[in-house]
């Protein structure tokens, strides 16, 4: 696939050249196929917004995990796994107009890809890039709303989804709900952004952010039931720490997780799940 | 409560993905860079506590996202700035070029009182890079879009070097006082009389 998109940006190149070098050539632009021609259409326009999304995929695959050997450093395994990371996105990107790349969906393919490359048998792992590219659309096609900018004001948005977990924090734990959002100001914005457009993954090691993955992914409610419980069993486990903090400590401490007991967040986090439905 | 509140100086740094906010905010606040920072989600906070002509105040840092999706996200962070600083890469054109963009954004999201003279600061950010033989913006053209936009103060930095950086944010917290510089000193005489009301609008303005 990715080798067909190159092919495909090759051709355009190539035809585009051809278009440009021709002086006879030219009156035959149409004005939407002009260079400088912001038409949606625009061949021109196309290849200018591609190059830039390219770019801000190379600028975030090099920043993804850095203090992995397996995705960051000069190492041929390093840079042939940043490859596929980069062919993903790119073609993700072209494959969703609407949403293109957004910054963090690197973060959120990097745990899929990791685990595939890693399979015991060779067989499989040699695929891991088709195979984590099937399960990045899987699991976007839940998510993929909260990285849309057209839908951040609409209800099934990431602002609607943050409104969804102070929902939550508010009927299970109404004291702190208050003390964060209307004492201390702390809008969740500030810091379920991140939790929730990353699926956790920047808030704890790699290691816990997979243990957390294998319940949003194997919960019968689905993953995005799951986060938002697992995001406010969160809020809950330093209940305390917070009930005590003013703004400034509540927001440090929260967009700077403390590191925890994984199995003890996902078991709190299951307790909300009976009254969560009702 | 109002002496509290007048302690503490908000500021927002703004620009393209890559620029070097981040690593900005961090060499000022912990003194360190690292190459291994990732890229921000949603807007990054650290405070660090400042002095100003014997007053101690507290710097509230925010650190925000790149790219433009994240720009309809902002005006819960923008809200009550009290300094905007506006961060451009001096080897990558298009960054620069966009500071007019990050500058009107700002103003339309933060909806400040007094826009004509809201302070911003601009930085010219990596100027280590290859020896500055590879720099694409010059000083004296980052200096005269500043002059038309009201004289912005400029610095050019080094994150990685830890150039400039102190300077430009204590430039960037004196701006930021004068923002709301005498609030504190002219309200107790002028709170029985007319202007009480125009006070009381401005700093409920910059409470939120």
């Amino acid at each position: 696939m990715a080798r067909k998109l190159e092919e495909s940006t090759g051709h355009k190149n190539g035809g585009m050249e051809s278009g440009g070098c021709g002086f006879l050539m030219r009156s035959e632009i149409t004005h939407d196929e002009h260079p400088l021609s912001l038409g949606k259409t625009s061949v021109w326009n196309q290849f200018f917004q591609d190059t830039e999304t390219i770019e801000q995929i190379d600028r975030d695959v090099k920043r993804t995990h850095p203090d992995m050997h397996f995705f960051s450093g000069d190492t041929s395994l390093a840079k042939s796994n940043q490859e596929a990371l980069r062919h993903i996105l790119i073609i993700f990107a072209k494959l969703n107009p609407g949403i293109r790349y957004v910054q963090g969906m690197n973060e959120v393919l990097a745990p899929l890809f990791y685990v595939f490359r890693n399979d015991p048998d060779q067989n499989n792992a040699a695929y891991a890039e088709a195979d984590a590219f099937f399960c990045f659309v899987e699991l976007l096609s839940g998510f993929r709303d909260n990285f849309c900018q057209k839908l951040d004001n609409s209800v099934v948005g990431i602002r609607s989804t943050i409104a969804k977990l102070s929902e939550l924090l508010k009927k299970h734990d109404g004291e702190l709900w208050r003390h964060l959002e209307i004492t201390t100001k702390v809008n969740p914005q500030f810091y379920a952004f991140r939790w929730i457009t990353l699926l956790l993954t920047q808030e704890f090691n790699f290691a816990d952010s997979l243990h957390i993955w294998d319940t949003l992914l194997s919960d019968p409610e689905g993953p995005q039931e799951t986060l938002l419980r697992v995001c406010c069993a969160m809020l809950i486990l330093v209940r305390r720490r917070l009930l005590a903090g003013d703004f400034t400590s509540n927001l440090k401490l929260l967009q700077n997780y403390p590191s925890t007991n994984i199995s003890h967040l996902l078991y709190v986090a299951n307790k909300l799940r009976g009254s969560s439905a009702g | 409560m109002a002496s509290r509140r007048r302690m503490l100086l908000k500021v927002i740094i703004l620009g393209d993905s890559g620029v070097g906010k981040t690593s900005l905010m961090n060499q000022y606040v912990n003194k360190k860079f690292s190459n291994q920072y990732k890229a921000t989600i949603g807007a990054d906070f650290l405070t660090k506590e400042v002095q100003i002509d014997d007053r101690l105040f507290t710097l509230q840092i925010w650190d925000t996202a790149g790219q433009e999706r994240f720009q309809s996200l902002g005006v819960a962070f923008y809200r009550g700035a009290d300094c905007c600083v506006l961060v451009y890469d001096v080897n990558v054109m298009k960054s620069f070029d966009n500071l007019n963009n990050w500058r009107e954004e700002f103003l339309l999201q933060a909806s400040p009182s007094d826009p004509e003279n809201f302070p911003f600061i601009v930085l010219g950010n990596k100027i280590d890079i290859d020896g500055g033989n590879s720099r694409v913006v010059s000083e004296k053209k980052a200096k005269a879009w500043c002059a038309s936009k009201g004289n912005i103060p400029y610095f050019e930095t080094s994150a990685k070097e830890g150039l400039n950086v102190e300077a430009a944010f204590q430039c960037i917290a004196m701006n930021a006082l004068k923002n709301e510089p005498e609030e504190d000193i002219y309200l107790p005489d002028t709170i029985d009389v007319a202007g009480g009301g125009r006070q009381l609008q401005r700093s409920s303005g910059c409470e939120c």
